[in-house]
């Protein structure tokens, strides 16, 4: 730990120097870490919590440097307004913590060493021991109430407070009420410091401020690093001032920091100790671990609820795992046969009978498709016709070019000439059926027909369809009887009327056979020549 | 009217001879309309197998020479005279003529099944596409011949190629209801 560092000293001399309104370089960065790692050093003594030995610069950006000086202020603070309103309760202490700073140098450096090394030491008892805070709570406070003034005016500059102390404490000694951990010495300085310096300290705040205004104004002549850097010191100086504006309500950290935070108990448990002393320089520069290192104290001791609630969630996490990996038990494996599983098992267990029941009832829980109604009407398919056409192709194109020109209609297809018969057949079915019924009577359609009369009689026709059918359609008299022909009888016949009858059949039957003979005899003449026989 | 440079023009069409037969039967068909309504001359060169065309005094255009030229043509590729006479009368018929290995290369088994779901059994396929598209169909082996108008050629192709890279009938069917709905449609 350096706690007198001339390059560093130089720097901040140098930043402070700088006025703000000039344009970026990347050497003022250089300046800039090298004067906040001056700093860190110098208030390293006081940090005691800190994991950092030194401000870590090189290599790292605004951002991680920032989160460094963080962690060292922020505790220091915090103790130091505690301290401050210890000092505020009690105003008599102030006046004895006067009356010690008079002493020579060489005892506060030694006892700074002491405390340095004992505030080390105990460095990770602070959590240990909540029991003990009114004993000790006492030196903490006065310490507090020293720092209360000071902690006042200069917030957002712990650092710079800082180094003031530590260049003083060099020149000032001790008093007799001192001890390892109070420096009346160093409480007189801090007085005078937060008084004389404050509004120096915050120009000079003021001007590191400007200074980075400035630096994040011209981008161009920085590299990607400065720019970053830049940016997140604006970041960090926005934070700077909500420290200032808040910093005097920091009662919940009063309340819940205690005096063990920060001194440790005294002598306790010395092989827990140890240990600690190990797992501390062992760590390393991580906020995390710093945070870890009270935790896995208090885990030992007081195993905190949401610990056990952790512990309880890995043990049953782990017993189910345990019971997935094992092989399932029959009960819950699909199909079982009697050999697979223990004997008269099958009884134990509660079966499900409710399943016979419902298969009898044929009660199963089957979707229900849902039915669709049919939203159009179903287009007219036109069905190919896989035969060979009998028209020729190009009948085919003629009747398609007349029926382009209207010049013929439309040749029926196979489809309409079937709708023709079907509505034909519909139409005869329904006549008949309206005829039988003799309630709506619609008149046969005449349709041009030859159809074959039959002579029925009238009466017959009438009785089943009177109206339907009437007798005009019937046989005329002269059809059914011209007047030619015998009328009489045989045994009605007069002696001259029978010979008269035998004369007329006699010439009837000579005209015909006069007709048949030609043809005899020509069907008679060829087989002639071949029999050789003459007629 | 005279031919169109007053010289007298031939064409000559080979017959081959599984078509000889055939021809030889439907000889007063064709024969008929290309002497009476086409004016032209023709013979039957039965030493060359070929069938002689040539123009005549009267003939009223030389168009009528290639007309008849490939409606004798048609006729050899396979064609019925009753569809080849189409070519005569209508000037927008043409035959387009492909091979199946034009379309996909197979072989073998391959190539009969193809072959055989081209035509379908009894020949449905073929006919319902011919009924479908308004055109004549033949197919001669690997070779497959098409008279009709261009449009339905067109179509009728498209089907005929898809039967042959190998979608099913019915898939096909569906494809010609659509397209001839459409067609209909049109007019």
């Amino acid at each position: 730990m350096q706690i007198t560092d001339p390059g560093g000293i130089e720097a901040l001399h140098r930043l402070k120097a700088t006025d703000p309104r000039l344009p970026l370089n990347p050497s003022l960065s250089a300046t800039a870490r090298a004067a906040s790692r001056y700093l860190f050093s110098s208030l390293r003594p006081f940090t005691l919590k800190s994991p950092f030995d030194q401000l870590l610069v090189d290599g790292f950006d605004a951002e991680q440097i920032w989160q460094q000086i963080d962690l060292q202020s922020q505790p220091l603070l915090a103790s130091l307004h505690r301290r401050v309103k210890q000092l505020e309760k009690n105003p008599e202490e102030v006046s004895k913590l006067k009356t010690v700073l008079g002493k020579g140098e060489k005892k506060v450096v030694e006892e700074m060493k002491e405390e340095s090394e004992g505030l080390d030491e105990d460095s990770d008892d602070f959590d240990e021991d909540d029991e003990e805070d009114e004993d000790e709570e006492g030196e903490g406070k006065e310490n507090e109430k020293v720092g209360l003034e000071n902690v006042d005016e200069d917030q957002e500059d712990g650092g710079d407070s800082g180094e003031s102390d530590s260049e003083e404490d060099n020149a000032e000694g001790g008093g007799g009420i001192e001890d390892q951990f109070l420096k009346i010495k160093d409480m007189q300085e801090f007085l005078e410091d937060g008084e004389n310096e404050g509004r120096g300290l915050k120009k000079d705040n003021k001007m590191k401020k400007g200074g980075r205004f400035d630096e994040e104004g011209t981008e161009d002549e920085e590299e990607e690093d400065d720019d970053e850097e830049n940016e997140n010191d604006e970041e960090d100086d926005d934070e700077d001032d909500e420290l200032g504006d808040f910093a005097l309500e920091d009662d919940e950290d009063e309340e819940n920091a205690r005096y063990e935070d920060f001194y440790g108990a005294k002598q306790k448990k010395g092989s827990k100790k140890k240990v600690k002393f190990i797992d501390g320089s062992e760590g390393s520069d991580t906020g995390d671990e710093q945070d870890d290192k009270p935790f896995s104290s208090q885990k030992q001791e007081t195993i905190s609820t949401h610990e056990k609630q952790l512990e309880k969630q890995r043990s049953k996490i782990e017993r189910m795992e345990k019971a997935n990996m094992e092989p399932k038990n029959w009960t819950m494996q699909g199909e079982v046969t009697g050999p697979k599983r223990p004997k008269n098992s099958a009884l134990e267990v509660d079966l499900d009978f409710e399943h016979n029941k419902r298969i009898l009832e044929g009660h199963f829980d089957d979707v229900q498709r849902a039915l669709r109604l049919p939203s159009k009407a179903p287009r007219e398919i036109k069905e190919l016709d896989e035969n060979k056409s009998k028209k020729g192709l190009a009948e085919i194109y003629e009747e398609e070019y007349a029926q382009k020109t209207n010049l013929a209609s439309a040749p029926l297809t196979f489809k309409d000439e079937q709708k023709k018969e079907a509505s034909m057949l519909f139409k005869k079915l329904c006549l008949k059926l309206d005829a039988l019924s003799h309630f709506h009577f619609t008149p046969k359609p005449v349709i041009e027909e030859m159809s074959i009369q039959a002579n029925v009689p009238a009466l017959a026709m009438e009785e089943i369809a009177p109206v339907a059918v009437s007798d005009a359609a019937m046989l005329a008299p002269e059809e059914v009887f011209t007047g030619k022909g015998d009328i009489k009888v045989e045994t009605e016949l007069t002696q001259a009327e029978r010979k008269r009858r035998r004369a007329n059949k006699k010439r009837k039957f000579k005209a015909g056979e006069a007709k048949r003979t030609p043809k005899k005899a020509r069907e008679s003449a060829l087989p002639n020549p071949a029999d050789g026989t003459k007629r | 009217m005279r031919c169109h440079d007053g010289r007298v023009q031939f064409r000559k069409v080979t017959v081959p001879p599984h078509r000889y037969s055939p021809l030889k039967k439907a000889w007063m068909d064709i024969y008929t309309p290309i002497y009476e309504q086409m004016k032209i001359d023709v013979r039957m060169n039965l030493k060359a197998r070929k069938v002689e065309l040539k123009t005549r005094s009267d003939t009223p255009d030389i168009s009528n020479l290639q007309k008849c030229a490939d409606f004798v043509h048609a006729f050899m590729l396979g064609f019925d005279v009753i569809d080849a006479i189409a070519l005569l009368r209508l000037d927008e018929l043409y035959v387009e003529s492909f091979e199946i290995k034009d379309v996909k290369t197979l072989r073998g088994e391959h190539l009969s099944r193809a072959i055989g779901r081209l035509s379908g059994k009894g020949g449905k396929t073929k006919f319902a596409i011919e009924n479908a598209t308004k055109t004549r169909i033949v197919i001669a082996d690997t070779k497959i011949h098409i008279l009709g108008s261009f449009n339905h050629i067109k179509i009728a192709r498209d089907s005929l190629c898809s039967l042959i890279l190998g979608s099913p009938a019915g898939k096909v069917y569906s494809k010609l209801r659509a397209v001839t709905a459409r067609l209909s449609e049109m007019f």
